[in-house]
């Protein structure tokens, strides 16, 4: 038995995730805050959430590491480590043996191909656009006049043989008010977008390669017309995780984890870096897999800059 | 109080109306021409008296150019026709260019068009480097070149001038050469936006005065060791400096630049000008030559090719990852990226595509992927001993 625990926090562009494991890398506890743009309050209700549900107090943790873009906001962090490391590292924790986590957040998507040892291979992200993202399902949701959550079982109801002429999370709610002033179903519009989204991710495949097993990641994930019709796309079946939306929350409490395994931090350092004892890549308990290759030397990652031209 | 060499030259790479307008000031009579990249020896036009000036992205956003060229050219291309609208360009008495790329050309047309006044001049180069006839076509081409310049300044360029003009901008390029090399070497830490700038007045400035301030700004240059920080490779085609900003994020997300085969780097500086032969037949060997020293996409030669160069330079530079910055929509490099992305997969080296733009670049989205790419490769580090 182990008294260990470790917070893992996500704090993205629309959501604020927090995970705390115990010493053996289960959940003790999880919260997820949506809270609109990277938002600290946000941020400190989710982690309150997670602490107190699992009944712990901060300084009883023993190691935290933040990710997403809001990562280095995050105060009393260890490490902070990019959402593509966390996402992989979590849901090839999740669902053992996947290669190709495709996790579609608030205002990003990304595709990420991960080796046998669990470690990012590739990685592409969507770029300036917000097509496909959580915000433009909301943009569609809200134009369709319908919940966000009901959304998924109104677009498996309907045909997806509508043209879909713009994908634009911008310009989508005029396309689709044009498409309901024809009187068209409500359930084939919001098929046709699902369709047509999918479609564009397979884009941000290609870009990685297509691997399997396949995950969904990300709170998109837990629509399943958008699982529905990615699978289609891709012509394999997408596997969602229990709960998708932590997963680089909980990649980043699994790193904690295993940083503390390697080298035992002390708990209040400040800042993003530390010094952890150098120890060897094949000494016994070390994994990989959450190791930065310097087997936890010090890294120089994300020194504040104010970047005039 | 004396301006310090560095802050000297940073001001004439950033301040491109500024140096000719010194320069105008200290040469009355002299003519200003502007360079379009990257072909065009300038040894012939300062050997006229001439100074030229490779004209650099200025930075503005687009605005009224907007309308010249589609959305589907360059950056730098619709800044060109930026300064063109906006009367920008009128700093230079002359627009010369030696061929390069379809886009450039359009933006020189640009310049044609709404700039009647001032004289450009395109010159066509042989671009298919392993015809027979190459050789002789760029000869044909280069004492073109310097019949224009030699109108356009009323002075002859004798072989005596040539060969002047030559050792100068030679021994320009070797001193900053050294510098870069001692950057690769881990000896000197040059920031990549320190060593853009020494570049991008390298293109602005009189070689003999830029020489003389770059010998004092390296001997001002304290020495640092090589810090722990992952090595890239920065490479691309990129007519114009990447933003300063965008280096800054790389720089600051864990990796540290030790090489790169940029335009505003080793790109400009592969080639000098054989000093034994005759300088006319040297300047077209130059141009026949610089493909082969470090290839271009806008080239074509069979026994040339930018991914392999890319893979020895980071055998020889130790870098552990290749970050491609790619203008959007730069049509040469974006043809030739697969083949490089394909090769660098081989040869297992980690890599990273940045689209760039003109304006608006994400910058924090760049730093997530930059990280990425860091964490990446530090997994793949050796165990400390
Ligand atoms: S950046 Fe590319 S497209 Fe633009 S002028 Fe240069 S070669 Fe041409």
């Amino acid at each position: 038995m182990t008294t260990r625990h470790y917070l893992g926090v996500d704090l993205g562009s629309t959501t604020a995730k927090a995970v705390v494991i115990d010493g053996l890398g289960g959940i003790a506890a999880s919260s997820t805050i949506a809270m609109g743009a990277v938002s600290r309050r946000g941020m400190q209700r989710a982690i309150d959430a997670a602490l107190e549900s699992a009944g712990l107090e901060t300084a009883e943790l023993s190691g935290t590491v933040s990710t997403g873009y809001g990562r280095k906001l995050v105060p009393g962090v260890q490490r902070t480590f990019t959402e593509i490391t966390c996402h992989a590292r979590g849901t090839s924790e999740m669902v053992p043996g996947v290669r190709l986590v495709i996790d579609v957040g608030g205002q990003d998507s990304k595709a990420i191909t991960v080796g046998s040892d669990g470690l990012v291979d590739e990685f592409a992200m969507n770029d300036r656009c917000a097509s496909g993202t959580g915000r433009f399902y909301e943009v569609l949701a809200r134009a369709l006049e319908c919940e966000i959550d009901d959304l998924g079982a109104l677009a498996m109801q309907g045909n997806d043989d509508l043209e879909i002429s713009t994908m634009c999370a911008t310009f989508a709610e005029t396309e689709i008010v044009s498409l309901m002033a024809q009187d068209l179903p409500v359930a084939d519009i919001a098929s046709s977008v699902h369709r047509a989204i999918a479609a564009r991710t397979l884009a941000l495949v290609a870009q990685v390669g297509k691997r399997t097993p396949v995950v969904l990641t990300g709170g998109v994930a837990r629509n399943p017309a958008a699982v529905h019709f990615l699978s289609r796309a891709l012509r394999v079946e997408v596997g969602v995780p229990e709960q998708p939306q932590i997963t680089g929350a909980y990649g980043a409490a699994l790193l904690a984890l295993e940083a503390d395994q390697r080298g035992r931090p002390v708990q209040d350092v400040a800042g993003a870096d530390h010094l952890f004892p150098r120890t060897s890549h094949d000494e016994p308990g070390h994994s990989c897999a959450g190791c930065d290759g310097n087997l936890a030397g010090p890294v120089d990652l994300g020194a504040s800059i104010a970047v005039r031209r | 109080m004396t301006v310090p060499a560095m802050e000297r030259l940073v001001r004439a790479a950033r301040d491109t109306r500024g140096y000719v307008a010194a320069w105008r000031a200290a040469h009355p009579d002299g003519k200003v021409l502007g360079v379009m990249p990257m072909n065009f020896p300038r040894e012939l036009a300062h050997a006229a008296g001439l100074l030229p000036v490779i004209v650099p992205d200025d930075q503005e956003p687009v605005t009224e150019g907007r309308a010249l060229l589609p959305e589907f050219y360059c950056g730098f291309t619709r800044n060109l026709a930026d300064q063109v609208a906006t009367g920008r360009l009128d700093l230079y008495d002359a627009v010369f260019m030696a061929d390069h790329c379809i886009q450039l050309v359009g933006a020189a047309d640009v310049a044609r068009q709404l700039q009647p006044e001032t004289p450009v001049f395109f010159g066509m180069l042989a671009t298919s480097l392993s015809d027979a006839w190459a050789g002789q076509k760029v000869a044909e081409m280069m004492n073109t070149f310097r019949e224009e310049v030699e109108a356009l300044s009323g002075s002859k360029v004798t072989d005596e001038s040539l060969r002047a003009s030559i050792a100068a901008y030679n021994a320009d390029r070797r001193a900053l050469r050294q510098i870069f090399d001692e950057r690769t070497a881990g000896s000197t830490a040059w920031a990549p936006t320190e060593l853009q700038d020494l570049v991008a007045s390298a293109m602005v400035m009189d070689p003999v005065e830029h020489l003389a301030l770059l010998e004092l700004a390296r001997a001002e240059k304290v020495g640092q060791p090589r810090d722990e920080r992952v090595r890239v490779h920065l490479s691309g085609h990129m007519c114009h400096a990447p933003r300063r900003e965008l280096l800054q994020v790389i720089e600051d997300s864990g990796a540290l630049v030790v090489d790169d085969d940029l335009w505003t780097g080793r790109r400009f500086l592969s080639t000098d000008v054989d000093e034994v032969l005759e300088p006319m037949e040297a300047i077209g060997h130059w141009y026949t030559s610089r493909n082969g020293n470090l290839p271009c996409p806008t080239r074509v030669q069979h026994d040339a090719d930018w991914d392999t160069w890319l893979v020895e330079s980071t055998e020889r530079s130790g870098a552990e990852a290749v970050i491609h910055l790619m203008p959007k929509f730069c049509e040469p490099h974006m043809l030739l990226y697969p083949e490089l992305r394909k090769r660098l997969d081989a040869e297992g080296i980690a890599q990273l595509l940045i689209e760039t733009e003109h304006e608006g670049i994400p910058l924090e989205a760049f730093r997530t992927r930059v990280e990425a790419l860091v964490e990446r490769v530090l997994r793949k580090r050796p165990a400390y001993a």
